[in-house]
């Protein structure tokens, strides 16, 4: 806020960003209602009835080896998922994982159960796993999308979807969610309670993909080194534990470009740590 | 070029749901399987749909669409009670008649939708319809083969316990002849009414998971195997074999290794 022309009340965080999780995380659970209603004869008007599978993402990813090698899709995914990839991948080549920082419910609400985490353990939230394993850890996910896309590429099913938390999340009610995704869910769940989106540290494919465009995105966090306090609230603050005050550029695989440590939200200088393209005036 | 936040949400609305738009304007957007069965290629009914593609995605209200038997004749002869019965999947019939001895579904649908419309089906596997529809399939022309091949494939109507009660009670007088015919079905295909079933969206490699060698797959097919990812109706439609026979003969060869 500001009163004559002084800076009186800086925000904390990017609430812009809680609004846009808000938007999708109920544009997604209105949908697979609506799946849900239609199959049994009902249905919200001028709403996609879209199952979930049809809407992920990930399961363009999935499906690129069947498409490639015999011209059809995985059981239960259609052409959307398909564009639905091919956009994630635009904004991830321009912005880095925003899918995963703006978009994803699965993400939103792990970030949700966190808010009680940080109000139970304070500063020892986020910060249980011993560094060491922590890094280790970190590229599990990379395990797991090798995993997923091997077992889908020689069985052509969508066996991710037994283990899916996020088609768990909004499938929890119907006949067609997994034990195993129920599970999964309610261990993530409960995990966020100690640390910020662990599925999304350490288990999830897609991300793991995503996290690869941090390494070539065109618009990067930067620090500027010359203001710079060297006050660590950027570290601090991260999600992903990503030590943003010993580095001049994250480049770190985990960032979900939630812009959380830039001087728009935690940073207490202006301009100092900033999402830019660098070569772009 | 330093990016904030809001503008940040802005571009991210414009590209995903800009990219859908564009997808969609471009006929790329499809959140589900086409509910339009192929038509014949050949012969007396060329162009019209083929019922042997009806899948188990597509409501009563599809079948209306694409062979004009109103959704509610269709919830009739199944004996389905629903105030919506457009709306009502296919694929329900399987759960709705799960305590059926004989298998009621998909391929059930099929076989009423070509009696109905008198369009060619395969008969050489076992179909079986309840009551219900073979009343009134009798009310329609059949030829000599498809009255014996519907009476020696009629089941009893769902109990009140698994499904409604059928919207209309078939005539008792009319009804007789289907406790006979409840007799006649062959052993194998209680045996295949499990979850190992070779059906429209089966692929080759579940074929091989089965325990199904690809020799014997090929011995069934007369032909190498395809890429094992491969549907095999799919590859049956586009070799022009019947899917039904290739089905069946793979079916036995999976009910062989159990």
């Amino acid at each position: 806020m500001k009163i004559f022309g002084k800076q009186l009340f800086r925000p904390r965080s990017i609430w812009i960003r809680r609004v846009v999780q808000w938007f999708f995380f109920l544009f997604i659970a209105l949908i697979s209602v609506n799946h849900t209603l239609v199959e049994s004869g009902g249905g919200i008007p001028f709403l996609s009835t879209a199952s979930l599978h049809a809407l992920c993402p990930f399961g363009g990813v999935v499906t690129i080896y069947q498409y490639a090698t015999v011209g059809t899709f995985v059981q239960k995914i259609h052409e959307s998922a398909f564009v639905l990839m091919i956009v994630g991948f635009v904004l991830a080549f321009l912005f880095g994982p925003v899918f995963c920082g703006w978009v994803c419910p699965l993400g939103t609400v792990q970030e949700w159960v966190s808010k009680l985490g940080k109000k139970f353990f304070k500063r020892k939230f986020n910060h249980f796993v011993p560094a060491k394993l922590d890094n280790i850890l970190r590229y599990l996910r990379y395990v797991v999308l090798a995993w997923v896309v091997y077992v889908t590429a020689t069985s052509g099913t969508l066996i991710f979807a037994e283990y899916d938390p996020y088609f768990a999340l909004f499938n929890f009610w119907s006949s067609e969610v997994a034990v195993g995704g129920l599970v999964i869910l309610g261990v993530t769940l409960l995990l966020s309670l100690f640390v910020e989106r662990p599925w999304c540290k350490y288990a999830c494919p897609y991300g793991a993909v995503l996290g690869i465009t941090n390494l070539f995105r065109v618009f990067q966090i930067r620090r500027v080194e010359s203001t710079c306090k060297a006050d660590g609230a950027c570290s601090i603050m991260c999600p992903m534990n990503i030590p943003v005050d010993s580095v001049k550029t994250v480049r770190d695989h985990q960032c979900i470009s939630c812009l959380e440590c830039t001087s728009e939200a935690i940073c207490p200088v202006a301009k100092t740590v900033v999402f830019n393209a660098g070569g772009i005036k | 070029m330093n990016l904030t936040s809001k503008p940040l949400a802005v571009i991210i609305f414009i590209i995903l749901f800009g990219g859908i738009s564009f997808s969609t304007a471009m006929g790329w957007w499809a959140t589900e399987s086409t509910k339009e069965p192929v038509t014949f290629t050949e012969g007396e009914f060329a162009g019209q749909y083929n019922p042997a593609d009806i899948r188990g995605s597509y409501t009563f209200g599809d079948v209306e669409n694409s062979f004009g038997i109103p959704s509610v004749i269709l919830a009739q002869a199944f004996s389905i009670e629903t105030d919506n019965p457009a709306a009502f999947a296919v694929k329900s019939l399987e759960e709705i008649y799960a305590a059926s001895e004989f298998e009621i579904g998909t391929a059930s649908v099929r076989l009423f939708v070509a009696f109905y419309n008198g369009l060619p089906i395969d008969l050489s596997t076992d179909m079986y319809l309840p009551e219900n529809a073979a009343v009134l399939l009798k009310k329609r022309t059949l030829t000599p083969e498809q009255i014996t091949y519907l009476e020696a494939h009629t089941v009893p109507n769902p109990t009140a316990s698994s499904a409604s009660d059928s919207p209309e009670p078939a005539p008792a007088q009319e009804t007789e002849s289907a406790p006979e015919a409840v007799t006649t079905p062959s052993a194998s295909t209680t045996e295949s009414s499990t979850e190992r079933l070779v059906k429209g969206k089966t692929t080759f490699q579940e074929v091989l998971d089965w325990g199904v060698s690809q020799e014997i797959i090929e011995q069934v097919m007369g032909a190498p195997m395809p890429n094992p990812l491969t549907k095999i109706k799919d590859y049956c439609n586009e070799k022009g074999l019947e899917f039904e026979t290739i089905k069946t003969a793979l079916q036995v060869e999976v009910d062989k290794v159990k």
